[in-house]
């Protein structure tokens, strides 16, 4: 038997840590490791990567001047290859909330430091020990004003499929998740109840939405893109991206009725190699003032529940948290484990002669 | 190759094999990793992955002929013209290669949408009434693949269209040969090497598309690449990843023998 006897620097270590939380700030500031010259943040990129720049990473340059290095994009499978490899060029990453539920069983991320992170003011859901959760989206309808005035267009997804009383080209994103939600809405199933997905009900509600729908969108700027070349005048979509098209007057507007709501987390690769300033950075990311300023450029609002309190008047009513009760949560957990089977039986589906 | 010939590929070689041949040959033992062929035989007996394969054969055979016949006329005409027209004619075929295939991609969509410019110059001349479905289906996707992979088909038809010797069709033109039995009996076979080498460029490229299609094809066209990138990225399937990859390896390998048994004979001769 392989019985691991405690080293005299693992009982030193340990003393440490009961020292750290009797005087916390003071033995704090001595075990603060060394400032590295930079720390790498993986995020999506884009208008993304210039609103958390604006928020979140000149400040931190300022306070601990340590580099922010920024890379893009988003992928779970380099994620895992370089976990895998113990070559772990991320010191945080963006990552997308089954992912990070899978992530956390294949034990691919490093805990969030409570000592270092304060989430008191976090839903109890956004508590997660080793997804620190940054941000809410959700995917809701877009349409064009011009076409639907006066609140004319759909507001639920029994009306999206109402072709004849909202007649016009759709968008629908080329995925299984929400629109499977969707269907099973607009077939009558409550919001609070479509999980476990019955797939035979979804699909077959699908199927009679498929011939209106002109494009089945894979990038997450096409739906308003669409919707500004009149290609569509009904698309699903992110709130930020319609947020943007609207902020610049566009003639779109959005419905959140019944929208699907999903939270953008970050979290630290098991293996990175400067843990201690990557959870000083989710520290950093969990200040609501930040939080505010980083959703008044996106439309993508802060989970610290009092971030709220600093937005302007004029951009609250395009923050899905606005909303909530409106609206329903995508369920990570039913995806984590079906999410292989539901993009395989959609692949399918897709490839069916409508 | 003679011994002394070999020396100077080395570094090339140790660079194929490090970088290339290693990944693959790791990649094939993730295939198996379970210790059986499950995964092949999900890849090889399910409909869905086979009518998908079935697509990107389809598909990249389609796009290697309208290159072929797109470019073998350009090529054809920058190897015969004066060198001031060639050089225009490079500059057209290579523009587009220094910029990104996303941001062609989006020109297109600008170009081929319902409102998009041509609709709108078709609509407004009276030639149509109601604007031509070119985006969001398989034409989108085929004249977007055709743009990006046009000059992988021209170059090498304009090199081995140099290549023959001019005074060959100068003979048989004043022996009073036809210009159609110009191409067929001598053009042709002597550049059939040339066409061989785009067209395979050309094939083989095609099959790892996967942007193209996703946005021209507004995702009714499903590539074989899309299910690869799906596995890895999302599904985190590695091992069937590596079976579909496998697959597509083989599946390529027998396209280029059959290509290279009908074209190689004459272009040795």
């Amino acid at each position: 038997m392989d019985i691991k006897r405690p080293h005299r620097r693992h009982v030193l270590s340990l003393l440490g840590g009961a020292a750290a939380v009797g005087v916390s700030g003071r033995a704090f500031a001595q075990a603060e490791p060394p400032k590295p010259a930079q720390i790498v943040v993986n995020h999506s990129g884009g208008s993304m990567g210039t609103a958390m720049r604006k928020a979140f990473f000149n400040g931190f340059e300022k306070k601990y001047g340590i580099r922010v290095v920024e890379t893009s994009p988003v992928d779970f499978g380099k994620l895992r290859a370089m976990v895998d490899s113990g070559n772990v060029e991320w010191d945080l990453t963006e990552i997308g909330g089954q992912d990070a539920i899978r992530a956390s069983k294949m034990n691919l991320l490093d805990k969030v430091d409570p000592k270092v992170v304060d989430r008191s003011k976090y839903p109890p859901t956004a508590q997660n020990p080793n997804v620190f959760a940054s941000s809410v989206y959700t995917t809701i309808i877009g349409y064009r004003t011009d076409v639907f005035k006066g609140g004319t267009h759909p507001k639920s997804w029994a009306e999206w499929w109402d072709v004849k009383k909202f007649p016009g080209a759709r968008s629908m994103r080329n995925h299984p998740t929400d629109n499977l939600e969707f269907a099973l809405i607009a077939d009558g199933v409550p919001k609070d109840k479509v999980y476990p997905i019955d797939f035979d009900r979804a699909f077959k509600k699908l199927d009679q939405i498929k011939p209106h729908v002109t494009a089945w969108w894979s990038t997450g700027q096409q739906p308003a893109q669409l919707l500004l070349d009149k290609e569509v005048v009904l698309a699903t979509g992110w709130n930020g991206r319609f947020y943007d098209v609207i902020k610049k007057g566009g003639p779109i507007e959005i419905e959140w009725n019944e929208g699907a709501l999903k939270q953008g987390s970050f979290a630290i690769p098991r293996g990175a190699k400067n843990p201690y300033w990557a959870n000083k950075m989710l520290a950093e990311l969990a200040v609501p003032q930040q939080q505010a300023v980083y959703a008044s450029e996106l439309g993508y609002p802060g989970l610290n529940l009092e971030s709220l309190n600093f937005v302007d008047a004029k951009v609250k009513p395009y923050l899905p948290t606005a909303y909530l009760d409106k609206q329903f949560w995508i369920s990570d957990e039913w995806y984590a484990e079906n999410g292989a089977k539901a993009q395989e039986l959609w692949n399918a589906w897709m490839l069916k002669k409508a | 190759m003679t011994a002394r010939g070999f020396w100077p590929a080395l570094p090339a070689l140790i660079l194929l094999l490090v970088f290339f041949l290693f990944p693959v040959v790791r990649m094939l033992g993730f295939s198996v990793e379970a210790g059986t062929l499950d995964w092949y035989a999900k890849a090889l007996g399910e409909g869905l992955y086979l009518r998908v394969f079935w697509n990107t054969f389809e598909i990249a055979l389609l796009v290697t002929l309208v290159c072929l016949l797109l470019g073998y006329p350009l090529g054809y005409l920058m190897a015969t013209t004066t060198p001031g027209w060639a050089t225009f004619g490079f500059i057209c075929v290579l523009l587009p290669l220094w910029t990104s295939v996303l941001v062609r991609t989006y020109a297109w969509m600008v170009l081929l949408g319902r409102n998009g410019v041509l609709n709108r110059t078709l609509m407004e001349s009276g030639l149509t009434t109601d604007p031509l479905p070119l985006l969001h289906n398989f034409t989108g996707v085929l004249i977007g693949m055709v743009h990006v992979l046009l000059p992988y088909m021209v170059l090498p038809i304009y090199g081995a269209v140099r290549r023959v010797d001019p005074a060959i069709p100068a003979a048989a033109a004043g022996l009073g040969a036809s210009s159609a039995r110009i191409f067929w009996r001598i053009y042709l076979p002597l550049t059939l090497n040339g066409i061989f080498a785009g067209s395979v460029l050309v094939f083989v490229l095609s099959l790892g598309f996967f942007i193209t299609p996703a946005l021209l094809g507004g995702g009714r066209v499903m590539m074989i690449a899309v299910l690869i990138e799906q596995q890895v990225r999302e599904t985190l399937n590695w091992p069937f990843a590596a079976a579909l990859s496998a697959v597509l390896l083989v599946f390529t390998f027998a396209v280029y023998a059959l290509a290279q048994r009908f074209t190689q004979p004459e272009a040795t001769r």
